[in-house]
């Protein structure tokens, strides 16, 4: 090993990154075991890196590189990425030669600057240290030869062989190789060169990954010589929420672009934590020098790079690799977004074949390009166009209305930026409801014969015997009882909609859900059981006929599966009236209240924590609460404080104290808020106090247009609803209320004039 | 006159056949669901007449007030009379906004409230006898 005279490798700066590895979001757990083929002990080799459509994996890798350069440990790190610049095979292999032996001589030297230099043969030669010359010469005048001898095939499978060569002379390369969904279209040489790379990374004897998309990777190795051999794989999706959010904060803070957590949320969840699609648009912010603190300049900026920016570019260009020809490309967008706004998106392979009218061949080469980038689903003899990315849905709705309806470009932008915009409020609904779902599946999931009081089943029984009860007093109770019910082993939770469909159409994904499992444990068909649970949304007790609707329907579901024997459990926030219950308990179904379930999941496992932030202005008294545990009292006396700062009267300070304590409550209950904060602001003028509420989260609906009035204008004393009066005492307490328009969430302001007697 | 303490936190006493009921300085969801189940309990018990006194509430919030609802709901099935006493004014104009002083006598204290009770028993009991 030669000298390692000096050590120039940056000191944190990426080498192969395009980023630096403190903005790099996300991804540890992989990272980690990526690392962990490094390791001298190491059980597992290879790494086959199952990567979900422009996820990052490039990335991914590089900063994997560069981790283990800068280790400089045994492992000598090369990464290489096909690509199709090479177009042929030999080129490819060529190219990867002289990529691994540059990159491993930098690794010997620790020159960082090497694994980025363009070197001639004669360059790498020079700089190549003594212990390896020998292998690295004979290796590169083999390949002069074979290239002479215009043997590709045998060039070919020389150049792959490298890394073997490294590892007989003692070295330890560890080959990162990337974009191998792209080896078809390099194919050459009467040879498949995605198959010849496996196969000589699973001989070389040292760590390697694999990597590509995933629809097409595992085929590939199927396809090479002993390729289950393989002892790992790992699968690289979305950024989740919380590592998309960090990323989008990352990228703001380096670029300097002004943003805030709502567009924050929203760009997560329209981009479905998409690394890709989330950098593209902070780019386009950067280079526009546009502040994504609004709602509406997201959705433009979002727009134009449908319209032309990188996302458009990214989708293009695929389309492009799948359908070079103009025509049929165009064919394809029209038969592609038809299908996907047709009911279930799902056509038989014959009804694309015709619309497409190509030659059965191409027409595969096609059909199979879909499905390896996800635009379509090939299965059998169906295809099932679409996925769940927003963003490569409005992509294709975009194109259609330019390439096949022929609208006006400026028709174009201005339909879809409206819809983006419309659909906003809607987008970060659905992700509050999620986030906001008793996560019955996951529950479900954690049942594994536990016994477990029955009252938290039985709502009835729980608001008899427990209702009221401090928290000491309830878990006393509980631990006390003695009619318990034994819970199922839980062999397979999914969603409702995913054993029947149609159940969308009344409740959201999240909130229905079906276990199979059996009783006791005991794997038998006497005890196998289909637990159905359901979670019905109503901030009152649920009434007997809403209930019977649900067991109905869950019934529905039970019988359209072949469900012989199932179990009914039906949850509601504030549980179930009395004759509800009955009928609960007539057919034998489950019912528990919000407080309930809580209970039950204490008892099963750890409830997770509420995330926190806050924000804050500095000319005002500003003030932010968490939801619950009677924190609106703290608030009432804070503002009481400040009302007396302008000798309000009593009356009236418990006036406002009231419509604050109203407002919190309001908060607290209609607006799923994702953070379970409550931002207060309270402004003093000469003759006012003006305090504003806000939350974030989902709008109620009789907020929604009205500027809080009361939808059916009834005096609320005469109604028998007994909840929902938090409004109209508001209105009565203070003397100018009003929502103010906010992108997420709602935003009450309340004014009080100072009358002095 | 028999004194006691019941539950964990709301204090009650019993005064022949009828029953004070303690509300806390803050009358809201959880406290107000401490109130209804002594209320309920006591009217389970056979009280008679029932007081809910708010000489310690300092605010009560509108969850808390359909809770009340629910107590003089209970009291009507029971046939029981039910009196608020030691409201505070600003408590009363909600109870007053919110439609309950149609449902429930307010009394200046519990004396007071007691005073009303007996006088309003008296005459059933002597039919009684």
């Amino acid at each position: 090993m030669p000298p390692k005279k000096q050590n120039n490798i940056g000191h944190g700066r990426p080498i192969l990154g395009r980023i630096a590895p403190e903005e790099f979001v996300g991804r540890f757990d992989a990272l980690a075991q990526v690392m962990r083929l490094a390791a001298p002990d190491a059980h597992e080799r290879g790494l086959l890196l199952l990567a979900a459509p422009a996820v990052g994996v490039s990335e991914f890798l590089r900063q994997a590189y560069d981790k283990l350069f800068r280790e400089n440990s045994e492992a000598i790190p090369i990464y290489f990425a096909l690509n199709l610049n090479d177009r042929t095979a030999q080129a490819t292999a060529d190219h990867f030669l002289q990529t691994f032996l540059q990159q491993f001589v930098a690794f010997r030297r620790q020159d960082a600057g090497l694994s980025r230099a363009s070197l001639s043969a004669p360059d790498l030669m020079e700089l190549t240290p003594p212990d390896d010359y020998e292998w690295v010469e004979r290796l590169v005048e083999a390949a002069e030869r074979l290239r002479a001898e215009e043997d590709p095939r045998a060039f070919i499978r020389l150049c792959l062989s490298a890394p073997q060569r490294a590892a007989s002379s003692g070295a330890k390369p560890f080959v990162l190789l990337d974009g191998l969904q792209l080896a078809e279209q390099l194919n050459g040489a009467s040879l498949s060169l995605g198959a010849e790379f496996a196969q000589a990374l699973m001989q070389s004897g040292g760590p390697y990954v694999l990597a590509g998309l995933r629809r097409h990777l595992l085929d590939l190795v199927h396809r090479a010589r002993n390729g289950n051999e393989f002892a790992g794989a790992l699968r690289l999706e979305s950024l989740s929420d919380e590592e998309a959010r960090a990323m989008v904060e990352r990228l703001a803070r380096r670029d300097e672009i002004n943003i805030n957590d709502q567009t924050r949320d929203l760009i997560v969840q329209q981009m479905g934590g998409n690394p890709l699609y989330i950098s593209a648009l902070l780019h386009a912010a950067r280079e526009n020098r546009v502040a994504l603190t609004s709602f509406r300049n997201c959705q433009q900026l979002y727009v134009d790079e449908l319209m032309g920016g990188r996302i458009n570019r990214h989708f293009t260009s695929i389309l492009e690799e799948i359908a070079p020809q103009a025509a049929i490309r165009r064919s394809l967008i029209r038969v592609l977004y038809e299908s996907s706004q047709s009911e279930g998106g799902r056509a038989h392979v014959d009804i694309w074949r015709k619309r497409l009218n190509i030659e059965p061949e191409q027409f595969q080469k096609i059909v199979r390009k879909l499905h390896v980038h996800e635009f379509a689903s090939f299965n059998a003899n169906f295809i099932e166009a679409g996925n769940d990315s927003l963003v490569w849905s409005d992509y294709l709705h975009t194109r259609y209305r330019l390439e096949i309806e022929a609208e006006p470009r400026a028709l174009v932008v201005a339909g879809i930026l409206s819809e983006t915009l419309k659909r906003a409020p809607q987008t970060m609904a659905r992700h509050y409801r999620r986030e906001a779902a008793l996560g019955l599946r996951e529950l479900l999931e954690r049942f594994n014969c536990q016994r477990v009081p029955a009252s938290l089943f039985h709502y009835d029984r729980f608001n008899r015997t427990h209702k009221g009860m401090e928290a000491d007093e309830l878990t006393a109770a509980l631990d006390a009882e003695t009619d318990l019910v034994r819970l199922p082993q839980v062999v397979y939770a999914a969603s409702c909609a995913s054993f029947y469909p149609p159940i969308e159409q009344v409740c959201d994904e999240e909130r229905c859900a079906v276990a199979n499992g059996f009783d006791a444990g005991q794997y038998s068909d006497a005890n196998e059981v289909v637990w159905i649970a359901a979670e019905i949304e109503s901030k009152l007790e649920v009434g007997r006929g809403v209930t019977e609707m649900w067991c109905d329907r869950l019934m529905q579901v039970a019988r359209a599966c072949n469900f012989n024997r199932v179990r009914l459990w039906l949850v509601s926030s504030e549980g179930f009236s009395e004759d509800a219950s009955e009928l609960l308990n007539e057919r034998e179904a489950y019912g528990s209240s919000r407080q309930q379930l809580e209970l039950l999941t204490q008892r099963i496992n750890a409830a997770s924590a509420a995330m926190a932030r806050q924000e804050s202005a500095p000319d005002e008294f500003e003030m932010v609460i968490p939801m619950g545990d009677d924190t609106e009292l703290i608030a009432a006396h804070t503002v009481e404080q400040i009302a007396r700062r302008v000798q309000f009267q009593p009356d009236a300070i418990n006036q406002i104290k009231t419509a604050l304590i109203e407002a919190c409550i309001n908060a607290s209950e209609h607006s799923l808020s994702p953070d379970r904060k409550i931002y207060q602001r309270f402004r003093l003028e000469s003759d006012r106090l003006v305090v504003t509420v806000s939350s974030r989260g989902v709008v109620p609906q009789s907020f929604n247009g009205q500027n809080g009035e009361n939808k059916n204008g009834d005096d609320v004393s005469d109604s028998k609803e007994r909840r929902g009066w938090g409004l109209k005492l508001i209105r009565s307490l203070m003397d100018e209320v009003e929502f103010e328009r906010v992108d997420d969430g709602t935003r009450l302001r309340m004014t009080k004039y100072l009358r002095k007697t | 006159m028999a004194e006691l303490v019941t539950g964990t936190t709301v204090h009650s006493r019993s005064v022949g056949d009828m029953a004070i009921v303690y509300a806390g300085d803050y009358l809201n969801k959880l406290s107000g669901e401490r109130i209804e189940r002594e209320c309920r309990r006591q009217l389970e018990a056979g009280c008679r007449a029932l007081i809910i006194n708010f000489r310690e509430t300092e605010l009560v919030n509108s969850i808390g007030v359909s809770i009340l609802l629910g107590v003089i709901d209970a009291a009507e099935r029971t046939g029981a009379q039910l009196i608020f006493s030691d409201v505070n004014n600003q408590t009363v104009q909600l109870f007053e906004m919110l439609g309950l002083t149609r449902h429930v006598a307010l009394a200046k204290d519990e004396q007071e409230a007691l005073a009303t009770l007996n006088e309003f028993a008296s005459p059933q009991r002597a039919a009684g006898h």
